[in-house]
């Protein structure tokens, strides 16, 4: 026998309190971890997955669509640039990186993105198998993409018009996976990457056939047809543009791109090179640090107040426990006053009302994790029905420990409460008011 | 062994102060110590107990003045030399029989074997009980679980308030009988506080407050 075990029987002895006190906190803690979880993935997914991007140059229109889109390929592209015209900027020499992007088509819901080899060290991302794109039409996974397509080197696949899974519009060239990514926990994880000429090539083939077989048909209806698949706008004008020029198709130069990712050698460039292309070009400049911020200020009024009410749900819990033990400490007088007659100190006594508070923030923990892990699978299986693939961002340890010692010092805060008529009893009074 | 002298004692929010007779106790002596209610006898009880502190005067229990002790000193005295039988609330409602024992073994800091606990408990009709929690017996069955309670350790000094006054005349008898017999067994002084006059007849010295 020892104190550990007294209060070990003591939270056996009233499994309905020890229930509902660990059902409380947990509830608690499994709202302030879910809650941090999402906000560090967003903000994570936010911030990470603009690797070193510092500019996207793209067509005219919202500059956070055109963030949304380039950066983290969520949203619809604003339109399409002229290669040659974006490759202008590329050559300033305070650029360090300039990598074009192009799109067009996706496998399944996930987006194939043409692009320069150079865009994995964006992301750092490396190659787990296979090789590079070398020729047109082949393509490297990310992570994600290979662990829930199922695909692997070798495999080929036919691509489908736009950037939403459809069966409408399938293309005939197929697509030979070549490589898989490492897992970068990053928003290329999510995207199939390969060159600027598989782009391209998918849609001169697919133009010519259009060319072919609706040579008569009016270029308004072609558009309303793209518009129906959930497209976007700017292929329509790709595929006008091809139309007026498909016989130049060839030339690099009058290709188009979706936008163009750079990164600074010479961070003042910030403050120059937006404003020339916003002023003096049909092109725009974001800056996606700036546009996310924005975005971010948004959203976290939501979280913001999310977070408050779980705050005021771990007050609520700490006062229960403070109350439960208190009332408890009360309750029990006789017994502990019998233990200090059998000769117990204080201190033995508020040790054994210590380790029990303990025992209930441990299962707290334990199922409050397990509510967190649980709820948000359910929580992000339920989401992904969209064709966003979205990431559960792990908790960073630093942000847990901040979430546990908060909790923590709630508790202790509680229990020392609780403990007071404790250290205050007088063993001689409880003894003579036996009831 | 027990001596007091010249105890007074008042409580803080009460004018009125208490002065008790002197306690001469030799080895093995029992005391019955009489009075109506008000008159100070738990109040003697708890000063002899160390559970409170006298206004003036001293206590000794086998020479040692348990005043001159300090806190935690006389909680481990208390929990090492003495026992104490209550008249309704026995041990702990948490624990099982047997695991109060041990718990108060354990907090006693003496070492005693578990065939020692189902000796005590065997003699005292408790050995069936031995795994129930103490909501699951009877008044009888309790107030001897207080005596086992109160001896388990070995005491120099057991101390009943009132043990017999919710009982009736038969288990009024038993109780006595087998606190009279674990004291003797335990070499302990016996004091008794009471109202009860049924018991008077059962020992030689006795005093009225």
């Amino acid at each position: 026998m020892n104190i550990w075990k007294i209060s070990v029987e003591n939270i056996k002895s009233k499994p309905l309190y020890t229930l509902l006190s660990v059902f409380m906190l947990a509830l608690s803690i499994a709202l302030l971890l879910g809650i941090q979880q999402l906000k560090t993935s967003f903000k994570y997914q936010m911030e990470n997955n603009l690797g070193d991007i510092d500019l996207v140059i793209g067509a005219k229109g919202s500059p956070l669509q055109l963030v949304l889109s380039s950066v983290l390929h969520l949203d619809n592209p604003t339109g399409n640039i002229p290669f040659k015209e974006a490759n202008k900027f590329g050559r300033n020499p305070m650029i360090k990186k300039a990598v074009p992007i192009s799109y067009g088509d996706n496998y399944k819901g996930f987006r194939i993105v043409g692009t320069a080899p150079e865009f994995m060290t964006f992301y750092e991302a490396e190659i787990e198998n296979g090789r590079q794109v070398q020729k047109s039409l082949e393509v490297i996974l990310g992570h994600m993409v290979a662990e829930q397509l199922q695909l692997k080197i070798g495999d080929t696949f036919l691509s489908s018009h736009g950037l939403v899974d459809n069966d409408a519009h399938v293309h005939d060239d197929e697509f030979t996976v070549v490589g898989i990514l490492k897992p970068t926990q990053k928003v290329i994880d999510r995207l199939i990457v390969t060159n600027l000429e598989s782009i391209w090539d998918v849609h001169d083939h697919e133009d010519h056939e259009n060319l072919d077989n609706h040579e008569d048909k009016e270029e308004h209806e072609d558009h309303e047809d793209h518009d129906n698949h959930g497209d976007h706008q700017d292929h329509t004008d790709d595929e006008h543009h091809d139309h007026e020029n498909h016989e130049h198709n060839d030339h690099e130069e009058d290709k188009e791109i979706t936008s163009l990712l750079i990164s600074f050698r010479n961070p003042a460039a910030l403050l120059t090179l937006p404003r020339r292309i916003n002023e003096d070009t049909n092109m725009q400049a974001a800056l996606p640090k700036y546009e996310l911020n924005k975005l971010y200020e948004y959203t976290g009024i939501g979280f913001k107040t999310i977070s408050w009410i779980a705050y005021v749900i771990l007050i609520i819990s700490g006062m229960t426990i403070f109350i439960s033990l208190y009332k408890m400490i009360k309750e029990r007088a006789f017994d502990l006053a019998l233990l200090r007659t059998y000769g117990a100190s204080n201190t033995q006594l508020i040790k054994m009302v210590t380790y029990e508070g303990l025992i209930i923030i441990c299962f707290a923990f334990i199922i409050g994790f397990i509510f967190t892990k649980a709820g948000l699978y359910f929580l992000f299986n339920y989401l992904e029905s969209g064709y966003q693939k979205t990431i559960v961002q792990a908790l960073p340890i630093s942000e847990a420990l901040q979430i546990i010692g908060l909790v923590f010092a709630m508790i202790i805060l509680s229990i020392s409460l609780a403990i007071y008529p404790i250290i205050k009893m007088n063993i001689s009074t409880i003894l003579s008011n036996e009831k | 062994m027990i001596t007091t002298k010249d105890l007074t004692f008042s409580y803080k929010q009460e004018a009125h102060t208490f002065s008790f007779p002197d306690i001469v106790l030799k080895e093995q002596e029992n005391l019955l110590i009489l009075g109506k209610s008000g008159i100070g006898k738990t109040t003697l009880l708890h000063l002899l107990a160390g559970l409170l502190k006298p206004n003036g005067g001293s206590i000794f229990i086998d020479d040692l003045d348990i005043n001159s002790l300090s806190a935690n000193k006389l909680d481990a005295f208390r929990g090492k030399n003495i026992g104490l039988v209550f008249q309704k609330n026995h041990a702990v409602r948490s624990l099982t029989v047997f695991k109060n024992l041990q718990a108060r073994l354990f907090l006693s800091r003496k070492n005693i074997k578990n065939t020692v606990i189902d000796g005590l408990l065997e003699e005292l009709d408790l050995i069936e009980y031995k795994n129930r929690r103490i909501s699951a017996l009877s008044e009888g069955q309790l107030q001897r679980l207080g005596i086992a309670m109160s001896v388990i350790h070995n005491p120099k000094v057991i101390l009943a308030d009132e043990p017999t006054s919710s009982l009736d005349d038969e288990n009024c008898k038993i109780v006595i009988e087998l606190l009279k017999k674990q004291a003797e067994k335990n070499n302990a002084n016996l004091v008794v506080i009471t109202h009860d006059h049924r018991i008077k007849s059962f020992f030689q010295n006795s005093i009225t407050l």
